[in-house]
């Protein structure tokens, strides 16, 4: 355990606190923006990883009605459903572990932030002391500490009622731009708590929190605001505010269109899960994009029974393999 | 069927980001400290041993709530026995979900110091108490109306005042008897180093990387020297000469009377405790987990002890020996005449305050509420108790 302890302060903690410390230095000793500035460069960074999810959960989102009819298809074969299902995924080019993934390798980043700050703000003498183990041996790192705790009107070191209430609004936005209204009361009324809860909770949190904790939420949210925004536009914060789909969500949903305008499970006999056979060997290990290029097979690209179901238009059992 | 699938999905988002941020709490706050402990060493008077044990946080979700309150206790230094303790308050009951309060618990830091027949004790609460060292009851309280910033660094008295610096910048001189306030003199940054005061002149460290000298009288500045990194340690005044650790990790000599640099020594890491001086060398503990001995004239290294832990408690000087607790736990005794350390014993108990010794006898007091008395020749553990 001590082991993992010292992998995690040698790889996360000790370049993130480091860094954090180089950062104040660099932009006046402002402890503030340092956390603004690491704040947006990590996000940055992440930017790729995060955008991949959202998208994924997006795709995910816009399955849910294909899973729901093969689950109540299915109901009472387990295999059956699993086999389905993933053939589902497969032929959509939506992966469930896209969803998680990339949320799973952000965590410890965002973790050793999180203790970056919460160390580096060090305004207790057991906090300072433990500081001392994570600096490198940097002549910089050694002038800049202690920290200076003020930025703006904030003590950084303790709780602030105004940045909670941004905390809250800040998170209320964002939350409000991803949610969908819903037309049933009940799930109406569920969603409103949902909407709620968390910006509450995280607004008491932050009165409770270090103030340079908050800073922190506020620049994430307004980061994952600005996000949300490229991705879906305002979303549910205004009637009409849905952007049209980035090219990448677009083909998400085309993909996700085709498999809608694939026949009905029902139409096919029980086993036959071969529905078309690639019109030549040469097309074994590529693929094509949405031009019709063919492209060496990757991430993102059309199932081999995609393709086929592409180019050759549907003509019903006809164009099913014949068996025996 | 979408929009109830939408919002399941919404929620299950929702929950999961939910669970994500508590998560996130709680990893956060492992290893991290935001509310104060303390945790004085003691001082020795007449048999009486004067201490402030630390206050540990109870548990909580995620962060701890901190306790509140304090005490100052006086036992006796020959076999621990309790004669009272006086509850020092912090200045209200804050603490809950999270990691950090609002309010300012009394945990005391600096060792209490004695002069006359009363013993005196700064605390985080930011308050300063007098108190009577035969019956425990409180004197006087300086600011006798609201409080202060922080108390880290201890109080020292001399001249009838009682001199300390508070996390507000300041430093204050009090009348010992009444704790009516002498005079107060703003400095550029925080201070939470313990004063020390040598003729009528009184040094001190501030995070603004300068080391003061003021007239202890009338608290008028001398001189100022500027290191290159903060100063929360004690200086030390020796042969005309301050010695003072930094931040910057280099240990300085300067002139007492007029702040010039003397000589530089650089190590590896923080210097936090005061040295000490015997027979011409100054014995310096650091982060890096070596007592230096150097010249006291010219910085020259005599020796380095390497005891492979940092040093963050205060050493004693007995009979020509140098004691010293690393963090570890580990108590040496350095031979000044010899330059040899022994390991005295091992406690196995992080060691932060400052020891402090009498009538033969070593006190530690650790990170584990322990109190242990220790033979100074022997080692051999006297009597331990713990002190909450």
């Amino acid at each position: 355990m001590e082991f993992i302890g010292d992998i995690w302060n040698l790889i996360a903690m000790q370049p993130m606190i480091n860094t954090l410390i180089v950062l104040t230095n660099a932009l006046f000793n402002n402890f503030g923006v340092a956390i603004i500035v690491l704040t947006l460069v990590v996000n940055g960074v992440m930017f790729p990883l995060t955008m991949k999810q959202v998208r994924a959960s997006k795709a995910m989102q816009d399955l849910q009605p294909k899973i729901a009819e093969l689950q109540k298809k299915y109901a009472k074969e387990k295999d059956k459903l699993a086999k389905e299902q993933m053939r589902l995924f497969k032929e959509s080019g939506v992966s469930p572990a896209g969803c998680l993934l990339p949320l799973v390798i952000q965590m410890p980043i965002w973790i050793a932030l999180f203790q970056s700050i919460m160390r580096v703000l060090a305004v207790i003498p057991e906090n300072l002391v433990g500081l001392s183990n994570f600096l490198y041996s940097w002549p910089i790192v050694y002038t800049t500490l202690p920290l200076e705790n003020h930025f703006l009107w904030l003590n950084l070191a303790t709780g602030d009622i105004f940045l909670a209430l941004l905390v809250g609004g800040t998170m209320w936005v964002q939350q409000k731009m991803v949610m969908t209204p819903a037309t049933d009361p009940g799930k109406q009324s569920q969603s409103s708590m949902m909407l709620w809860m968390m910006p509450i909770m995280f607004a008491w949190l932050t009165m409770t929190f270090p103030s340079g904790l908050a800073i922190f939420w506020v620049t994430s949210n307004v980061f994952r605001i600005g996000m949300q925004y490229f991705i879906g536009g305002w979303g549910g914060l205004v009637k009409s505010g849905t952007k049209k789909p980035a090219g990448r969500d677009k083909k998400y949903k085309e993909r996700i269109a085709k498999v809608e305008e694939f026949p009905k499970l029902d139409d096919f006999p029980e086993g036959d899960a071969d529905i078309v056979v690639p019109s030549s060997t040469q097309e074994e290990g590529s693929s094509y994009d949405e031009s019709g290029d063919k492209r060496p097979d990757g991430g993102g690209g059309y199932t081999k029974s995609l393709r086929a179901a592409r180019r050759q238009p549907r003509k019903g059992r006809s164009h099913r393999r014949k068996r025996g | 069927m979408r929009i109830r699938n939408n919002t399941v999905v919404v929620g299950k988002v929702s929950l999961l980001v939910v669970l994500l941020l508590v998560g996130l709490t709680v990893l956060g706050c492992i290893g991290t400290k935001t509310s104060p402990e303390g945790g004085s060493g003691g001082v020795v008077a007449d048999g009486t041993l004067f201490l402030a044990p630390s206050v540990k946080q109870a548990g909580g979700f995620g962060c701890t709530s901190p306790a509140v309150d304090s005490k100052l206790v006086a036992l006796s230094a020959a076999n621990g026995t309790r004669f009272w303790e006086v509850p020092l308050e912090g200045s209200s009951s804050g603490g809950g979900f999270g990691c950090s309060q609002s309010t300012a618990p009394a945990a005391i830091y600096g060792s209490p110091a004695v002069a006359g027949d009363l013993v005196y004790v700064g605390g985080y609460n930011g308050k300063i108490y007098a108190i009577n060292i035969a019956s425990g009851a409180v004197r006087w309280v300086y600011p006798r109306e609201g409080t202060l910033e922080p108390i880290i660094g201890g109080v020292i008295v001399a001249l009838d005042r009682v001199y300390f610096g508070g996390a507000d910048g300041k430093v204050y001189a009090l009348d010992a008897d009444t704790g009516d306030k002498q005079w107060e003199v703003p400095l550029g940054d925080k201070i939470w180093a313990t004063p020390a005061v040598s003729g009528e002149t009184l040094y001190i460290g501030c995070f603004d990387k300068k080391l003061y000298a003021f007239n202890a009288v009338d608290g008028t500045k001398q001189w100022e020297y500027l290191a290159e990194g903060a100063i929360v340690s004690t200086p030390l005044v020796y042969n005309d000469t301050v010695y003072i650790g930094s931040f910057d990790r280099n240990f300085y000599a300067l002139d007492a009377a007029s702040g010039r640099l003397k000589w530089q020594f650089p190590a590896e890491k923080w210097f936090w405790t005061k040295a000490v001086a015997y027979n011409g060398t100054i014995y310096a503990g650091c982060f890096d987990g070596k007592v230096y001995a150097l010249g006291a004239e010219n910085g020259q290294e005599i020796a380095a002890f390497d005891l492979e832990s940092p040093i963050y408690s205060w050493p004693v000087l007995v009979d020509g020996r140098v004691i010293v607790a690393t963090e570890k736990g580990e108590i040496y005794a350095i031979d000044t005449a010899s330059n040899q350390e022994t390991l005295l014993a091992d406690i196995e108990d992080a060691v932060y305050a400052p020891l402090c010794a009498g009538d033969g006898v070593i006190y530690i007091y650790s990170q584990e509420q322990n109190l242990y008395a220790l033979n100074v020749d022997s080692g051999a553990n006297l009597w331990n108790l713990t002190i909450k």
